[in-house]
């Protein structure tokens, strides 16, 4: 078999195994289409029948490895065996139905997992739940198995090799010692954290590589992540207190431990989900605690959740009662130790906590929140009194665009019952803090980034502060001398092992989730706490659309699709509810932020979102004025509406919103101070901004000079004049609900549909609006229409150009102004070029791509120079009776507008005979171009595309000859434009400068 | 304004710190004192503001600063020097070319262009070239032997023109 050409543009595989290019097969696994594991239970769809012809001469290339549910096609070459996977038709039963439970987070009804008894607790009840797989890993690569009957080598990152081990013995029948493992990564430690996605991609690899007989190479990437949605939460514990801040009695519920084993197991069936080690009953420190524990997996449940769940429920449960997380701590220790502990780790670090979380001050700076959490668990003998007992203090900083949280510093008390290396346990958490915080922290990409700016670099190690007590808690950190450094010194006390346990990392988790709380006011009760929850978080806690929050929630949460269908349109009811009222509260004004509050990149952000949006065309009064001090009229059948300065200017401008105010205004067209906004402003359309987005736009905008200017009161006519009435408006037209991808189209369609319907509101001006002004959708989107003088072309069905727009042709003409058989970008159209010009070039492709999509069925580039030359070959014909227009044609016009063999550097490049506002119904544009101009969109535009006015050197009786010899000589198919001298009259008047 | 437009003129490059929509003709006649280029109309319309743009005739009235930024700009005065005329300057003085001389820029400017990319032209050719330049004097035929004679002189090779 040849092996076929792209195999040289695979990626480079690790270490040894390039050796062995002959003997090594790829494998891609195909998944059944609904897949869950829930509460210990796996569902699968299950495999009907594989349709080999479907493979056709792939077939002699390809093998299929079936094994139950589990599918792998098998190739020597890997894009063969993407590709033969590709077309590979499988038929599968539909998903099982879950009649009972519907899914995490929903209260039990049959009472059997009530572990807490709630006729004993008026007071509160939580869950807090651990994944089974944190993420599917770290960076895309090869995990190799070699899986002969005796052994099994694999090459794999697993930061859970043990257990990976277990799985992979049970899978391929083998002693767990006949189980190697070897990766680039020099340790080889286990993390107490959970699994990755790693360890499913390498049981395939071993399942498949003992199939056929080679070794097998599988590519680990983002594909793996629709594994960790599916295999759900490994732990859950619900936890419950009631009495006040006494704490009459703190109920450790113990919910579900159902570790799921590698998906090649669950798929197979070869065997029930091999457990965790058996672990200890839990215990908790605290006074009053009564663990509660249901079944017989109870002994699973790993520390690290338990003190998880537990020490967020207090801090809960401290934030509910307005009391002091150490203090109710203090208050409900018997331990001594323990005691001392906290109350050095305070000192330490401190403490001084913030009596509410208020996530919206402070504008979108940086959010900052500390958090605490303690623990203390038996000793390797399980000894409790001489256990180890570890208090953690974290600071965090959250971005609330971005989402990406650094921890900026960590306390941590440790008292191990003996005497303890200060230094060695601080080294021993750098070691660890990072990868472990990696793995909860990292930032995940989503549909709403710009391009280059996503910032994917990973959290930084934060400073750390360890500090170690004696075995009697007598001395405090701060009298540790110096000399007990690790360095050589001889007296020395015990070092410290090169790795910490799970128990002394157990508070960690805790302490993130805590401090995330008291920066964001969200609790985070599962981790991992990644970007895309935390910014979920934030948008639920600003109150800027709940909706959203819940629906970005829920996206990984997959679990039968029509749950989540019932839960949106609940909400959505919910939603028109809101927006239906007519009054709505002034928010206060808040001091303007500081110049300095807001990174660099997000103002630049900011500014990539103002240019998409164009906010300063319609803010700016007149050219060489002032950026967005507003001003400008706009003429609409209601009234005459004025634009409002948005500087931060105090008085006014916006200086003085709050963020909130701000959200309000651009997603539901409500100004600070309560009163409903025209949608003249398209908030219509910004309400689809994602909140990094609109975030970014307001610190942007904030960062920009103040300039004081009044606003002008708009002229609207009654009852147009009464704002009320728009809540009325917004009920019926407006749909704050956010972007949604589509997800039968591709990303580029979704990023350009995103930046097309939201930031850069194209429909505002290309769709006609109906008799209150609210854009026509459906078959009219994109229908064109008439704005402010120029009338903006339909971009559907209905456009006029003379040579359809291809893909390829729109994205020059929104890059540069400009596209072959297509004139440029004038009047309105001009700036948002120039913004545009402004975007990363993928943003202008996917607008180009997107918009193509409404647009008749494109030409290719032969099609449309063909369709060119016979239009141009029309126009060359003088047409007779149109002496007047004709001179005036060639006096003014023709020395740039005709062509000729002479290469003229200041032609206009494309023939009139190709301009859509010639053969357009309308003449406004044609009449707006000859009385004041083209301007070229952005300076560096090139040379044509720019236009002297000719307002004052023709009468109206002049442009109406020159009109309409230009329309009969350049869209001779096309009807003599009526009322020409009328329409010249008005435009003159109008836009007179 | 913005920051600094970069150009060469002539052959010498020049910062110029100046709004990038100033029409290039006001730069040219007020910045940079080179009063070859005429103002007539404003418009694109007479012909009499040419300049050389990448060794091809532009209407300096109708093109921004900004739109030749980074490109190389020759007026009559960088054509030749005094003793060292280009051949077209060298035909029109034979021809007497001139009355008023207030278009003469923009012929002798649009006939250098003309011959850039057509060394050989045609009498239709040159007639094509000059159509849209006004001459309000009625020295249209001493123009058209003029340029006809550059023709000659320049495949001749009497001297380099052009845009050094």
């Amino acid at each position: 078999m040849s092996v076929p050409a792209s195999s040289v543009d695979r990626p480079p595989l690790p270490g040894d195994f390039d050796a062995l290019p002959g003997l090594l097969r790829y494998a891609v696994v195909v998944r059944p289409p609904d897949v869950a594991f829930h509460e210990g239970r796996f569902g699968c769809s299950r495999l009907l029948d594989i349709d080999h012809a479907s493979l056709g001469e792939w077939a002699t290339v390809t093998t299929v490895v079936e094994i139950a549910n589990f599918v792998a096609v098998v190739a020597a070459d890997p894009e063969l065996a993407r590709q033969a996977a590709r077309r590979l038709r499988l038929h599968w039963t539909p998903p099982p139905l879950w009649d009972d439970h519907l899914g995490v987070g929903s209260e039990r009804s049959d009472g059997r997992g009530a572990v807490v008894d709630r006729r004993r607790t008026d007071g509160m009840v939580r869950r807090y739940g651990w994944p089974n797989r944190l993420r599917w890993g770290e960076r895309a690569g090869w995990v190799i198995a070699d899986v002969s009957p005796a052994r099994a080598s694999l090459w794999v990152d697993t930061a859970t090799p043990e257990a990976l081990r277990g799985d992979l013995a049970a899978l391929l029948s083998l002693a767990p010692a006949a189980i190697d493992f070897s990766s680039e990564r020099s340790d080889q430690e286990e993390t107490s954290l959970g699994r990755l996605a790693c360890d499913d991609a390498a049981a395939d690899a071993a399942l498949v590589s003992r199939q056929v007989g080679a070794p097998v190479a599988i590519w680990l990437d983002a594909d793996y992540q629709r594994d960790v949605d599916a295999l759900g939460l490994a732990e859950t514990w619900e936890v419950a207190a009631s009495g006040g801040h006494t704490l009459d009695a703190l109920a450790l519920g113990y919910g579900a431990a159902r570790p799921a084993p590698a998906m090649a197991l669950l798929l197979t069936g070869v065997t029930e989900p091999a457990g965790a080690p058996a672990g200890r009953p839990a215990r908790s420190p605290y006074r009053r605690a009564n663990p509660v524990r249901e079944g017989d997996e109870s002994g699973r449940a790993s520390d690290r959740v338990r003190v998880f769940a537990e020490e967020s429920f207090l801090d809960e449960w401290s934030r509910q009662q307005a009391s002091d997380p150490l203090d109710l701590r203090l208050r409900h220790l018997d331990d001594r130790r323990g005691q001392a502990l906290i109350e050095a780790v305070r000192q330490r670090a401190a403490w001084h906590p913030k009596p509410t979380p208020d996530p919206v001050e402070g504008g979108v700076g940086l959010l900052t929140g500390r958090g605490f959490a303690y623990c203390h668990l038996p000793d390797a003998k399980g000894e409790w009194e001489s256990g180890t007992r570890s208090a953690w203090i974290a600071d965090v900083s959250v971005d609330p665009v971005t989402g990406s949280v650094q921890l900026t510093r960590m306390v941590v008390g440790q008292d191990a019952g003996e005497p303890v290396d200060r230094a060695a346990l601080a080294a021993a958490l750098r070691r660890q803090l990072l990868p472990e915080s990696t793995l909860l922290l990292r930032h995940a990409d989503g549909i709403d980034e710009w391009g280059e700016l996503a910032d994917a670099s990973p959290p930084t190690l934060p400073a750390i502060d360890a500090l170690t007590l004696d075995a009697g808690g007598h001395a405090l950190p701060a009298r540790v001398p110096d000399a007990l450094a690790p360095n050589g010194t001889a007296d020395s006390p015990v070092t410290m092992p090169l790795r910490l346990s799970a128990q002394t990392l157990a508070p960690g988790t805790a302490a993130i989730a805590n401090a995330l709380f008291d920066a964001t006011g969200q609790r985070f009760r599962e981790p991992p706490f990644t970007a895309a929850r935390i910014r979920a978080g934030l948008r639920e806690s600003t109150g800027g659309d709940a909706r959203g929050a819940r629906a970005a929630s829920s996206v990984g949460r997959r679990r039968w699709r029509w749950v989540g269908a019932a839960a949106a349109s609940l909400i959505s009811l919910g939603g028109a509810a809101a927006v239906g009222l007519p009054w709505k509260a002034a928010i206060d004004p808040v001091p303007r932020p500081a110049a300095n509050l807001y990174s660099q990149a997000t103002i630049e952000r900011g500014r990539l979102v103002a240019e998409a949006g164009d906010c300063a065309v319609c803010h700016t009064a007149s050219e060489g004025g002032a950026t967005n001090v507003g001003g400008r009229a706009f003429e609409t059948p209601f009234g005459t509406v004025y634009s409002t300065n948005i500087t931060p200017d105090e008085l006014t401008g916006i200086g003085r919103w709050p963020y909130a105010a701000f959200a309000r205004a651009m997603r539901h067209g409500i100004s600070r101070d309560g009163s409903h906004l025209y949608p003249a402003f398209p908030y219509t359309a910004f309400a689809k901004l994602s909140d990094t987005d609109l975030q970014s736009l307001y610190a942007y905008l904030m960062a920009q000079p103040a300039v004081a200017s009044p606003a002008v009161d708009n002229q609207m006519r009654f009852p147009f004049n009464i704002r009320g009435l728009m809540a009325g408006w917004n009920l019926l037209y407006h749909d704050a609900k956010p972007f949604t991808p589509d997800p039968t189209r591709s990303a580029l369609w979704n990023r350009g549909a995103y930046l097309a319907e939201g930031a850069g509101h194209c429909s505002a001006c290309h769709s006609p609006r109906n008799a209150l002004g609210a854009e026509k959708r459906g078959d009219d989107h994109f229908a064109g229409a008439l704005v402010d003088g120029w009338e903006a072309p339909a971009l559907s069905q209905l456009s006029k150009a003379p040579v359809p727009w291809s893909e390829a042709a729109l994205y020059d003409y929104l890059r540069t102004g400009r596209a072959a058989h297509h004139g440029v970008a004038a009047g309105p159209m001009a700036p948002v070029v120039a913004g545009l010009g402004e975007l990363p070039e993928s943003d202008v492709r996917a607008i180009a791509h997107y918009v193509a999509s409404f647009m008749p069925s494109a030409v290719d580039a032969a099609q449309a120079s063909e369709i060119a030359d016979h239009r141009l070959a029309l126009s060359t014909a003088t047409p007779p009776g149109f002496d007047a227009g004709e001179r005036l044609y060639n006096g003014a016009c023709a020395s740039c507008h005709e062509g000729g063999d002479m290469p003229v550097y200041s032609r206009a490049e494309t023939s009139l005979a190709l301009n859509t506002n010639l053969h357009s119904a309308r003449p406004d544009n044609v009449i707006q171009a000859i009385l004041d101009g083209v301007v070229a969109p952005g300076s560096s535009a090139g040379s044509a595309g720019e236009m002297p006015g000719f307002r004052t050197d023709f009468s109206d009786s002049q442009l109406t000859a020159l009109v309409s010899y230009l329309r009969a000589r350049f869209a001779p198919d096309q009807p003599a434009w009526e009322h020409l001298s009328t329409t010249i009259g008005e435009l003159r008047g109008a836009s007179s400068p | 304004m913005t920051d600094s437009i970069d150009l060469r003129v002539n052959g010498q490059v020049r910062h110029l710190p100046l709004d990038p929509a100033t029409p290039l003709l006001q730069v040219l006649r007020n910045d940079l004192c080179l009063n070859g280029p005429k103002y007539g109309c404003g418009l694109g319309q007479c012909g009499a503001c040419s300049v050389l743009v990448e060794g091809r005739v532009a209407r300096s009235c109708v093109i921004s600063l900004g739109a030749v930024a980074g490109r190389d700009v020759v007026t009559l005065e960088g054509l030749g020097a005094s003793g060292r005329l280009d051949p077209v300057q060298t035909a029109f003085i034979e021809c007497q070319a001139a009355q008023c001389g207030y278009c003469l820029n923009g012929m002798i400017m649009t006939v250098r262009g003309l011959l850039n990319h057509c060394a050989q032209p045609s009498p239709d050719q040159i007639v094509g070239a000059l159509k849209y330049n006004l001459c309000r004097c009625g020295t249209h035929v001493e123009i058209l032997e003029a340029a006809t004679l550059a023709a000659e002189l320049d495949a001749a090779g009497v001297a380099p023109g052009g845009s050094e």
